[in-house]
């Protein structure tokens, strides 16, 4: 009994179905579901309600990325650098930092900063004020460190620091392997020609790492964009807090709901076709 | 050298920060409040933390999209008594005390219940509002009709909002594990029209204006769970809160009290 299945190599026969099959579908429905909202957000008047509440935070949202994942990427760099580094407290400095803060939830990390670092610092800096004002030609300094408010501190610069200090460590990970993947003849040939250390990271091995490490890089971006949405905890104007606000007025929470997916959605979904755009430039250039 | 150098532009810098440093100009005082001896705050800005997610006591209007309610409209006339200017900010009610203790608000307005374990963090005004918590269900809600019969049930759900006494209240009554706290008034209201839990210990004003806001789909039990104070919240030893408090007494006794109740909690609908 072999019985031989009728349907080997169909779709070779059948070149319609085949290219039928590898249509990207999913983006089809993601597609026809963006039609489908945005199409109700111009007819309905609920969805239009709901949208021009909400789109006011798309800006806020934007800025807090933007400004946080700028601050993570200098601090990750800097951490990637004590990750590879020889000095030892150097490397064991980044490396607590690293492992620490990769261990603590985004969303602890944004309340642990606005709640507990924020007010602590704030005394600390009073203090040194105190102590200051008593020194003669400090004094100006110290009636300065004096007067420094808490109130002064808003919420959104704790919610942005909080997740600068989140995202460093990640990208301080991200620096490390690009780094690390760079082949070690190319250091010792930089240091045999009579580059010093920072020479040789500057010239040779960082150039290539951070070509190397762009698309991860992307993913990440990706990845504060959605965690953005952790600082409405912090009462920021970010788009799901104005969700939160919406649902609280009108109780619409369906139309809330979908409107934040949706911008949420757009925003990533277009990120992520350019991470893919500079990874297919980068693998042809190679 | 070059540390002398970076010494002496330190101590530049130190001046001209202290120079820039804002000095206290007092403002001269427009308006004498009423006719008895009012505190007078000098023009003085108060922060005032609302959440804006606890109608009627504060929300976004749908019409002007600006802050609105119960908390605006006393805090604005209080500020008219005692000549200072009000700066609503606004807060989650997640860490709002700490932040308060910490000074980051002058003042919090948001329907606060007065409790004594609050009193250790912060420090109150006279109550300016009595309020009863009571059981929101469903409007089609036959299972129970009080707080023994919905505490005997051990299948019917409670929800509420996470630290506030309605929690309190709830865990006493079904323990802990059949209540469910939610960050927002708003979603615990939710819980319970998506039938998520069965029945809602909240404030009576606040279940009042999501009745509102919800027309026919919920309904208040007859029975009165307690009896709470609602103050407004300062840092411990805040200078603000003698004057509130005699702005306070001065609305209970001419009837501004009575008058923005009228106004928030049986006037008002929500513009749908």
């Amino acid at each position: 009994m072999t019985a031989v299945p009728e349907n080997i190599g169909e779709s070779r026969l059948f070149p319609v179905t085949s290219r039928l099959e590898k249509l990207p579908w999913w983006a089809l429905a993601i597609v026809l579901a963006a039609v489908l909202i945005v199409l109700s957000i111009f007819t309905s008047a609920i969805y239009q309600d709901a949208f021009n509440f909400i789109k006011e935070g798309i800006v806020t949202t934007i800025r807090v990325t933007v400004i946080a994942y700028g601050l993570s990427l200098i601090g990750g760099l800097i951490l990637g650098l004590g990750r590879v580094s020889k000095n030892v407290i150097f490397y064991n400095l980044a490396t607590l930092y690293v492992e620490v803060m990769r261990g603590i939830p985004m969303l602890v990390i944004i309340l642990y900063g606005a709640f507990v670092i924020v007010p602590l610092s704030l005394d600390l800096i009073n203090g040194l004020g105190n102590w200051f004002v008593r020194i003669t030609f400090l004094a100006g300094v110290g009636q300065a460190l004096q007067n420094i408010n808490i109130q002064q501190v808003d919420m959104s610069a704790r919610a942005t620091a909080g997740l600068a200090l989140g995202y460093a460590a990640f990208e301080a990970e991200v620096f490390r392997a690009g780094i690390q993947s760079i082949e070690k003849g190319q250091m010792e040939a930089a240091r045999s020609l009579g580059m010093s250390y920072f020479q040789a990271m500057r010239y040779v091995i960082l150039p290539q790492a951070l070509r190397r490490v762009l698309p991860p890089l992307g993913n990440d971006l990706i990845a504060m964009l959605k965690d953005s949405s952790l600082i409405s905890v912090l009462a920021v104007r970010d788009i799901t807090q104005l969700g939160k606000l919406y649902r609280a007025r009108s109780f619409r929470s369906f139309e809330a709901y979908n409107t934040m997916a949706f911008l949420y959605l757009s925003m990533t979904l277009s990120l992520s076709m350019l991470v893919k755009y500079i990874e297919r430039k980068m693998s042809r250039e190679r | 050298m070059k540390v002398l150098r970076i010494v002496s532009f330190l101590i530049v810098l130190s001046f001209i920060v202290a120079a820039c440093a804002p000095a206290a100009t007092p403002t001269p005082a427009e308006t004498a409040a009423s006719g008895s001896a009012m505190p007078d705050l000098g023009g003085q800005e108060i922060i005032v933390a609302v959440e804006n997610a606890y109608p009627p006591f504060n929300f976004i209007d749908s019409t002007t999209n600006k802050g609105n309610g119960w908390d605006y409209d006393a805090f604005t006339e209080i500020c008219k008594l005692i000549n200072c200017v009000p700066v609503f900010t606004e807060a989650a009610w997640d860490g709002i005390f700490e932040a308060t203790a910490a000074g980051q608000y002058d003042v919090v307005a948001d329907g606060v219940t007065i409790t004594d374990e609050r009193k250790q963090t912060v420090a109150f005004s006279d109550p300016y509002m009595q309020i009863n918590q009571i059981i929101l269900v469903r409007s089609d809600e036959t299972r129970f009709s009080d707080s023994a019969s919905l505490a005997a049930d051990t299948s019917l759900l409670v929800s509420t909002q996470l630290g506030t006494t309605n929690e309190n209240i709830a865990n006493e009554l079904v323990g802990e594990s059949r209540v469910k706290a939610f960050d927002t008034f708003d979603a615990v209201v939710l819980a319970l029209l998506s039938k998520d839990a069965d029945a809602v210990i909240i404030d009576e004003q606040a279940a009042q204006g999501f009745m509102a806001t919800n027309p026919g789909k919920l309904k208040i039990l007859p029975e009165k769970l307690t009896s709470e104070e609602l103050g407004f919240v300062f840092p411990q030893g805040s200078d603000l809160i003698a004057p509130v408090n005699a702005a306070i007494a001065e609305m209970k006794a001419n009837g501004t009290m009575d008058s923005l109740y009228q106004k928030w909690w049986v006037d008002y609908q929500p513009a749908q």
